[in-house]
């Protein structure tokens, strides 16, 4: 497989009054065309911020400090605006959490899409409208003709994050940046939401790297799963494997603490859940070393000292080497 | 069980009986001059009834829109219900002779909200978001009051240092922490846990809901707990009742509804919730 996407130790730095806050501490992953890489981590883990590094659109001061990103072999991460918001929307679409928010409520969605069609590919304002069309019965609009005239707010949530999607399609893109895609969706909505961007993706062969809080979400969406903690990977791998035999303590507890609707974990009603102790250090007061040893159960005194990179582990890379890749049960 | 104790003698937490509630909808101001229509009612709530025995909790679940909130101010008092009837502990709460009921009541009853960045006054310290039920309520002042916050800050998994700082010096979990400690500190029996979790984190989101379980044991509280995720609800909940467009579709012991809904609408609910799959593949 060829990657699309290739970021390698990418830092991502804050400055403020007194010093430097360092919110990307040195991450490196991949996408390869057609594949979705969930993104999970919890708030504070820099999820967001990598979405954000990738398409340029950071909020200052936040700036990358180091390494490289690359979209296929472009490297991305030098780019001048003018260059960056050629790139955007054309080769990489974007869609966001709240779809109240990405659609423009003063235009209709007919013109909205119409605009975005021929600002990335030039062509004939009737081609475009048929293009329009097209997208909005591809994303599953029905009568898309008829609602092309429609103003946002005569659509439902769901159907507003479909348009969104539509918009992100527009420029043809090979990457598609999902980040909370569907967080402010009901779960039956959700359900086609997720539907929707995996047909998509098999169809066009599309990448996809999704952001996301939802373990849920990502074990029906995506291919492989990175996980994200302090703004470092805590492991990364197929995402049958993370979900089904986490090996990092962090995935472990992350993964005991989520509710589940499977009989075997207990009674309704009665069973306690496992809670992982304290809470994600915020981003001032990250721990030395493993930035997870302080509420790891398994950490020896060195886990504060050495910051450990991702090693294999099966079929995985794991940040820890007190877990991996020697007990490889540690999970079970 | 713990909670499964026999109810028959006592009367029930909270009862509802034949709940509905209207709402206006707005109509242009000149169609509003026309004589002869009636005014158009949205009906976000109809004809609910439900009860929740002492110490247990009663889960209402529904997608947005469903009236799930509707029927929480209703049941705190807080929205007056077009028909129908609420009781706590036996008391009408909406009985037009009931004032002073009401206000005996109001100690009895809490409510824990879904964001506790919207719930907490920023520019209180902890003592004076906690302290201000039980000075409202004449519980104890001065050196006693001091003693009780700190009390409840250390029940929820706090410190009393904490009481000198500010909702912006806390996680959201700690916060959430802080909202319950003001819930218990009228000493209240029943507490209507609105998305208690749905803003927070997996991690701290756990920690949250085990605390509500462990007080819940502890002081023998009975819950009215809201939530929009099946999973969450499955494990807090003894009895659930689904909720679509105002209407209860249906009602069961949490073992019965998960091991087979039978409203169309639950099935549904059911099955769009993503599933993981955990060891399965082995």
């Amino acid at each position: 497989m060829t990657d699309l996407l290739t970021l390698t130790d990418l830092v991502v730095d804050i400055p403020h009054r007194r010093g430097t806050l360092r919110a990307i501490d040195g991450v490196s992953l991949s996408i390869a065309r057609g594949e979705v890489l969930g993104l999970v981590g919890e708030s504070g883990a820099g999820k967001s911020m990598i979405g954000n590094a990738v398409i340029g659109l950071l909020a200052r001061p936040a700036h990358v400090a180091g390494g490289e990103i690359w979209l296929g072999d472009r490297r991305i991460d030098r780019l001048a605006p003018h260059q960056m918001r050629q790139l955007r929307g054309r080769r990489i679409g974007m869609i966001f959490q709240d779809p109240q928010t990405s659609l423009n409520p003063l235009m209709r969605i007919g013109d909205q899409l119409v605009e975005t069609i021929r600002l990335h590919r030039p062509m004939p304002a009737a081609s475009a409208r048929t293009e329009a069309i097209r997208l909005l019965d591809e994303v599953g609009i029905p009568a898309p003709e008829e609602r092309m005239a429609y103003w946002p707010h005569q659509f439902s949530g769901g159907q507003r994050q479909r348009i969104v999607i539509a918009l992100a399609l527009a420029g043809e893109p090979e990457l598609i940046i999902a980040d909370e895609p569907t967080t402010a969706l009901d779960v039956s909505v959700q359900a086609q939401i997720i539907r929707l961007l995996k047909r998509l993706c098999a169809d066009r062969g599309v990448a996809v790297m999704l952001i996301t809080h939802d373990m849920g979400v990502i074990a029906e969406t995506a291919d492989r799963v990175c996980v994200l903690y302090a703004g470092r990977v805590a492991e990364t791998g197929p995402v049958t494997e993370v979900l089904s035999r986490p090996r990092h303590p962090y995935t472990v507890g992350l993964m005991d603490a989520i509710p589940s609707l499977d009989p075997a974990r207990g009674e309704p009603g009665v069973a306690t859940l496992r809670q992982i102790p304290g809470a994600m250090p915020s981003i001032a007061a990250r721990p030395s070393g493993c930035a997870f040893h302080p509420r790891c159960a398994s950490a020896t005194p060195d886990c504060a000292r050495v910051r450990p990179d991702p090693r294999p582990a099966g079929r995985s890379e794991v940040a820890c080497p007190v877990c991996a890749p020697t007990h490889e049960d540690a999970a079970s | 069980m713990k909670h499964s104790t026999p109810t028959t003698t006592v009367a029930p937490v909270l009862s509802v009986e034949g709940l509905s509630r209207d709402f206006n909808i707005p109509v242009p101001f000149l169609r509003r001059l026309v004589p002869g229509r009636p005014r158009p009612v949205f009906r976000a709530v109809t004809d609910v009834s439900f009860e929740i025995p002492r110490g247990q909790t009663y889960a209402l679940v529904g997608e947005s829109g469903s009236g799930k909130s509707t029927i929480a101010r209703m049941v705190v008092g807080l929205t007056r219900p077009t028909a129908g009837v609420v009781r706590i502990a036996g008391h009408d709460l909406f009985a037009p002779d009931a004032r002073d009921t009401r206000q005996a009541m109001r100690r009895r009853i809490q409510m824990v909200f879904q964001d506790p960045q919207a719930s907490l006054n920023p520019r209180w310290r902890v003592e004076a978001i906690v302290g201000e039920p039980i000075r409202a309520f004449g519980l104890a002042s001065g050196r006693a009051l001091a003693a009780r916050v700190a009390g409840h800050l250390e029940t929820v998994g706090l410190s009393a240092a904490d009481a000198r700082k500010y909702p912006h010096e806390f996680s959201g979990g700690q916060r959430q922490r802080i909202a319950i400690a003001r819930a218990l500190a009228s000493e209240p029996e029943f507490i209507v846990c609105d998305e208690p979790t749905s803003a927070l984190d997996v991690s701290v989101q756990a920690q949250v809901l085990n605390l509500l379980r462990t007080l819940q044991s502890d002081l023998g509280l009975t819950y009215l707990f809201i939530s929009h995720d099946l999973a969450v609800v499955r494990h807090m909940a003894q009895r659930v009742g689904v909720l679509q467009r105002g209407i209860l579709v249906e009602e069961a012991d949490t073992k019965t509804f998960f091991a087979g809904p039978k409203a169309e609408y639950s099935q549904m609910l059911l099955s769009a919730v993503p599933k993981i799959r955990k060891g399965t593949d082995e």
